[in-house]
């Protein structure tokens, strides 16, 4: 008698928290980013954030150690290509130098606006995702020091995703390889254009590129920056590895080798006023008179009808 | 209170009425350390690419141990935790776990074997289950969780590294979880 009535109130107990489930399920589907359970969500990040900051201190040395062990032999090799990189950047840097200082003085007499003034908040990274199906970083700094939804993060090697999430003092922010995140990206030798999307752990895929485009192997490929798109233009996104084109499809895909590395992220910036675009930051669009466009602009300014 | 200040005979059944709150503190204070430990020590040392699920592990080891209704319970919670911290509908990893706690919970009543390596068996072969079921919802759900093979992959990998992590952490979540049954007795 008495282990039928534990039985039954155990799968009363299960049916409830089942539908308590469900109904977080579609509540959340519907609320969209304004429900309670987005505070909830919030609260939550807030608070395992600031001791996730901690743990990451503790931690970190161990951690190191541990993937250093792992990736001994590529580490080694990728020492060695460094060396390389850094003496060719060296003899390329003085050049570097001379350009920029002849394009400020071009830009000044044509009273173009910089396009890539980076301003931004500088920020710890204290933890991963814990899902195996999701790729975000958790950061140091949230809606008290100024980070918003939507902002673009880069690290120093390039582009590194947006704000997807801000509590207090944390932000979860979506990583370029990650599924769900998709830029518009420019080819630089070309100007050719296309979806950058995440595939997981594999390359970026470039979607949508013009058949006739030209690529050429370990191309840059930059964001292009479109109006009202999230980021500016000219971050540096990845490398191309390799072309292939569907033959069902009209376009070409281009595989793009990330420029930074995800696994070893530290620090990254979050650009808080984006003066390419009308981005998502804090400062007001600049007016549409000092944006580079190409062709006449479809959309004259609004006139009230009536 | 008196009940407490002395245990034995006549006061067991009042001495019962702490250890809930006390559990859910215990417990609160396991899933967090789970989530904290997933998103950044264990966040580092991958296994081919895949993390382990530390909140899928207690929630089976809790549910080995103690059945059904206290599987689901704690994997509600755990659950619910940890969907606050993902960017998806909130709520799969909860339905998730709940399922796997009362099914694990449900089940090992029905294996009787004194066998040590058990529970490593158990864990492996409930994170690969759970894993695949929380794919598929969110899979349902519209979620961008990539292909079938991707998603038994990722489950097979979580499996064997939960597995692999069940010797070492098993006899601290016993611990934990018999500490806070047993203590109104013994006082």
């Amino acid at each position: 008698m008495a282990v039928t009535r534990r039985g039954r109130s155990t799968r009363l107990l299960v049916v409830g928290l089942v539908a308590a489930s469900l109904l977080t399920i579609t509540a959340d589907y519907r609320g969209g980013s304004a429900g309670p359970l987005e505070i909830a969500g919030r609260t939550t990040l807030t608070v395992v954030g600031s001791m996730q900051d901690a743990v990451t201190k503790v931690f970190h040395p161990f951690g190191d150690f541990f993937s250093g062990l792992v990736r001994i032999g590529s580490l080694e090799a990728s020492n060695r290509r460094l060396v390389q990189e850094l003496n060719d950047a060296l003899s390329q840097n003085g050049r570097a130098a001379y350009l920029e200082t002849e394009v400020t003085q071009l830009q000044g007499l044509l009273h173009m606006r910089q396009t890539l003034q980076l301003v931004g908040v500088g920020a710890n990274v204290i933890g991963q995702s814990i899902s195996n199906f999701e790729w975000t970083i958790t950061i140091d700094q949230g809606q008290s020091g100024g980070i918003r939804v939507g902002m673009p993060v880069v690290a120093g090697a390039g582009l590194v995703g947006h704000v997807v999430e801000t509590g207090l003092t944390t932000s979860v922010v979506q990583l370029l390889i990650d599924p769900n995140s998709a830029v518009a990206g420019r080819l630089l030798a070309t100007g050719d254009t296309g979806l950058v999307v995440g595939d997981r752990n594999q390359d970026l895929q470039m979607n949508l590129v013009s058949p006739s485009a030209r690529v050429t192997p370990n191309e840059q490929v930059v964001t292009a920056g479109f109006q009202g798109s999230l980021y500016p233009a000219g971050l540096l996104i990845g490398f191309v590895s390799r072309e292939y084109t569907d033959p069902q499809s009209l376009s070409k895909i281009v595989s793009v080798r990330p420029a930074v590395d995800f696994s070893s992220l530290q620090f990254v910036l979050v650009l808080t006023k984006n003066t390419s675009n009308g981005g998502p930051g804090p400062t007001p669009r600049p007016s549409a008179s000092g944006a580079p466009s190409t062709g006449p602009s479809p959309t004259p300014a609004p006139s009230p009808s009536g | 209170m008196v009940a407490f200040s002395s245990g034995r005979g006549p006061f067991r059944v009042r001495a019962g009425r702490l250890p809930p709150v006390r559990r859910a503190i215990v417990w609160a204070a396991v899933v967090l350390t789970a989530l904290l430990l997933q998103s950044t020590v264990f966040a580092q040392i991958q296994l081919v690419g895949a993390k382990p699920d530390l909140v899928f592990l207690v929630t089976i080891v809790l549910a080995y141990l103690e059945g059904p209704s206290s599987g689901a319970l704690g994997g509600f919670v755990g659950g619910m935790a940890e969907d606050f911290l993902l960017n998806q509908p909130k709520g799969i990893t909860a339905l998730t776990l709940t399922l796997l706690g009362y099914a694990v919970g449900a089940l090992r009543q029905y294996i009787a074997s004194p066998s040590p390596l058990l529970p490593v068996a158990v864990v492996g072969a409930g994170t690969v289950v759970g894993e695949v079921f929380f794919g598929l919802v969110s899979f349902l759900l519209g979620q961008n969780v990539g292909s079938f093979a991707f998603v038994l992959r990722v489950a097979l990998l979580a499996g064997v590294y939960n597995a692999v992590l069940t010797p070492f952490l098993f006899p601290v979540i016993r611990r934990v979880v018999e500490s806070s049954r047993a203590k109104a007795y013994r006082w």
